[in-house]
């Protein structure tokens, strides 16, 4: 558990070194802005599946990071997951976006809750059930979130395949002028 | 004497009554069930989605200068920080450069809505206490500033400023003496504003010690804005990370320990907070004028040359700013083929800070509800439509929107005597 | 000090209203005699607060400059603008309008402004007024 602060790179490293090859992918990303050229830094990250909750728990031990939400997208034969963290807040300009993507396989997505490390995930991962049919084990409240009761089952608004929601969908601008 | 036995349970025992979305007492609609004793609240249940529009679906039919429009119109009152959330999303996905002239715009404008939406607040805060006065004195204020948005953007509410790749209009230096106008107005004038909110006893026993959010609740939870610096945690994009032009500004972190010397985390804090970021915001806004570069608005004016790189860009980017309810983020994934977007998510602040409603609420009164939940500036509205358990008596009845209003007046009265 | 507020109440009884009365001071008991009153010249309506200049009003249109080019059709996010093929020329939907003026920014033979009207409220939505080719 290192309690002082560690640069972008240490970071990464530091997690390669805990998992080696199940840490698929790295980049990090160094910006500037203004007049000063004061920079700021986007790490990602891309890991496996199996050892998602043991990467949870090691972020956890560097600091309790912020969970600014997950997001995902749909690759065709994959569901890739993304859940964008942040480190470091609470000092001036030394906050680091880290950025953990995982993919799941559209045949089994199942994947486990971090809401016993995090309870403040409990929205998002709510959203995600119901928006892309990401099955979360462990997840204390499963209910719907934003679909309405009498959504169908069975179709997943952001999915781009034959799940998509495209019947349901009225084009009010092609409604005649 | 008859001993009154009570059995309290907290197993649920309640089933969905469809009080819909369209009511004519509703504004913005989010339905709570509460489990009540008496008057205590044991616990609450928040239902939500009634006004799911659909706009990322809507936006990945769409390319990024449509999209920017679209972003605007997700909420009336952050209008601006959606769009700008969005444009630093794809500048980071793109590559895009900002020129410096342009950030200092960015941010002048980010602190003119910040100005605008706590002042808002106040007004609605004071309305929640019943105090009609203070609301339609804040909101003469806010006219003011209204005003010199207009001046700038050219409308009051949807600015339609932001492009990626800089600002479309710029402020000229004939523009600035009204701008710096009415930076003296909204100075000579804060300490009324002060003075009413934080020096009044009626305020003060109404909001101290009710609906509060610890340090661990709000850190596990992941509250942010105003909300979560009430509790202590010190959580604010513009001074955490260095984008727009905030890197050069002279900007701390607002906590109530500032003003008062302690933090509680009750409404009263929340109060300070947001009055407290006012004044940061005239701040900011004068070192933004003072330190202004010169040089040109938008790093690439011609909008078809734009979209193309944009078209032949393959990659994802995410986009953070910080709206005054808190943080905002946006993703955004272009696949290099066409111009809209792959995959575009779009989160509000509110999003995060529902979850905080649950333990404020508990152990508070009924006709404490509108101002706790107001306090959090919920961009989804307040409570309209509330349905009560009442554990003892058996039975369900239901609040609306004018019944709440008026028990929270009424503890005014009651307080006053 | 439990009653901030009295002192400044008391004064605004004697201050003028801050509000602009438009366009009458009071709701007339029935409108439709009111604006024919106002027709014939015999009852005033108020003013509206001018508007600034760079005021992001109704569109104009300029048929002589356009060359036909569709970028407008490619930028607008409503899709209000529509294209008439035989005379290479536009014809804009005001009603569904955001006044976003993009248009103008992106129109390169400046032909598009926006001019600073913006009292359009009309209950035909495809009426001649809301319609600018």
């Amino acid at each position: 558990m290192s309690k002082k602060k560690m640069s972008p790179e240490e970071i990464v490293k530091y997690f390669k070194d805990e998992f080696k090859a199940k840490v698929k992918d790295s980049r990090v990303e160094k910006r500037v802005a203004g007049v000063k050229k004061k920079e700021f830094v986007n790490i990602w990250l891309k890991i496996d599946k199996s050892v998602f909750k043991d990467v949870i728990k090691h972020l956890c031990d560097i600091q309790f990071p912020h969970l600014a939400v997950v997001s995902g997208n749909d690759l065709g034969s994959t569901i890739e997951l993304i859940y964008h963290f942040s480190l470091y807040y609470g000092e001036r300009l030394n906050e680091v976006s880290l950025n953990i993507s995982v993919e799941l396989p559209k045949s089994n997505p199942v994947i486990e809750t971090i809401c016993d490390y995090i309870p403040g995930a409990l929205t998002t991962e709510r959203e995600k059930q119901e928006m892309l049919g990401v099955k979360i084990k462990g997840i204390p409240d499963s209910r719907r979130l934003f679909l309405p009761d009498d959504f169908p089952e069975g179709v997943y608004p952001w999915r781009k395949d034959e799940t998509g929601p495209k019947d349901m969908v009225r084009n009010l601008h092609e409604v005649k002028k | 004497m008859k001993k009154k036995e009570s059995v309290k349970t907290t197993t649920k025992t309640t089933y969905q009554i469809p009080i819909g979305p369209i009511h004519p007492a509703l504004k913005e609609p989010v339905m709570f069930e509460f489990e009540i004793d008496g008057e205590r609240i044991i616990d609450v249940d928040v239902s939500l989605g009634h006004v799911h529009r659909g706009i990322e679906w809507a936006g990945m039919q769409r390319n990024p200068v449509q999209i920017l429009y679209l972003a605007e119109r997700i909420c009336g009152i952050c209008s601006y920080s959606h769009p700008i959330a969005f444009a630093r999303a794809v500048e980071n996905a793109c590559d895009i450069e900002v020129p410096e002239r342009a950030e200092y715009l960015r941010v002048i404008h980010g602190e003119l809505e910040r100005i605008c939406s706590h002042i808002l607040w106040a007004g609605v805060a004071a309305h929640e206490i019943g105090f009609d006065t203070v609301l339609f004195l804040t909101w003469e204020m806010r006219e003011k500033a209204l005003d010199l948005t207009e001046y700038l953007t050219g409308n009051r509410v949807t600015k339609a400023i932001i492009m990626i790749g800089g600002v479309r209009r710029d402020i000229t230096s004939d523009m600035v003496p009204k701008v710096q106008e009415t930076l003296k107005y909204f100075k000579d004038n804060f300490e009324k504003l002060r003075h009413i909110f934080l020096d009044d006893k009626t305020v003060r026993l109404r909001s101290q010690g009710c609906g509060v959010l610890t340090y661990d609740d709000a850190l596990k939870l992941c509250a942010i804005g105003p909300t979560t610096r009430a509790s202590g945690v010190k959580k604010d994009v513009r001074v955490d990370q260095a984008y727009a032009a905030y890197g050069d500004l002279d900007i701390d972190y607002m906590t109530p320990d500032v003003l008062t010397g302690e933090v509680n985390g009750d409404v009263y804090d929340r109060i300070i907070v947001r009055l407290l970021e006012v004044k940061q915001s005239i701040d900011l806004i004068e070192q933004c004028l003072d330190k202004m570069p010169s040089g040109d608005i938008l790093s690439e004016p011609k909008i078809p040359k734009l979209l193309a790189r944009v078209k032949k860009t393959a990659g994802e980017g995410i986009g953070r700013h910080e709206a005054p309810r808190g943080e905002v983020i946006h993703y955004v994934k272009f696949d290099g083929e066409n111009d809209n977007p792959y995959t575009w998510k779009a989160r509000a602040p509110t999003y995060n800070n529902i979850l905080p409603w649950i333990p404020m609420l508990k152990g508070e009164q009924i006709a404490d509800i509108p101002i706790v939940a107001a306090s959090t500036d919920p961009c989804i509205s307040c409570t309209n439509r509330v349905t009560i358990v009442d554990n003892d008596k058996n039975s369900r009845y239901i609040l609306n929107r004018e019944e709440l209003h008026r028990m929270s007046i009424e503890k005014t009265r009651r307080l006053m005597k | 000090m439990r009653f901030t507020m009295i002192p400044r109440v008391f004064m605004q009884m004697f201050k003028k209203p801050w509000t602009n009365k438009f366009p009458a001071k009071y709701q007339p008991s029935n409108t439709t005699k009111y604006l024919a009153e106002v027709s014939e010249g015999k009852a005033k309506i108020n003013p509206p607060i001018e508007t600034p200049p760079g005021f992001r009003g109704k569109i104009q249109y300029d048929r002589e400059k356009c060359i036909g080019c569709q970028l407008c059709i490619k930028v607008c996010p409503s899709g209000a603008i529509e294209f008439k093929p035989d005379e290479k020329k536009i014809k804009i939907y005001v009603a569904r309008c955001t006044f976003c003026s993009q248009c103008n920014d992106v129109c390169p033979v400046n032909c598009l402004s926006m001019s600073d009207e913006f009292l359009l409220a009309d209950a035909d939505l495809y009426s001649k007024d809301l319609i600018v080719e």
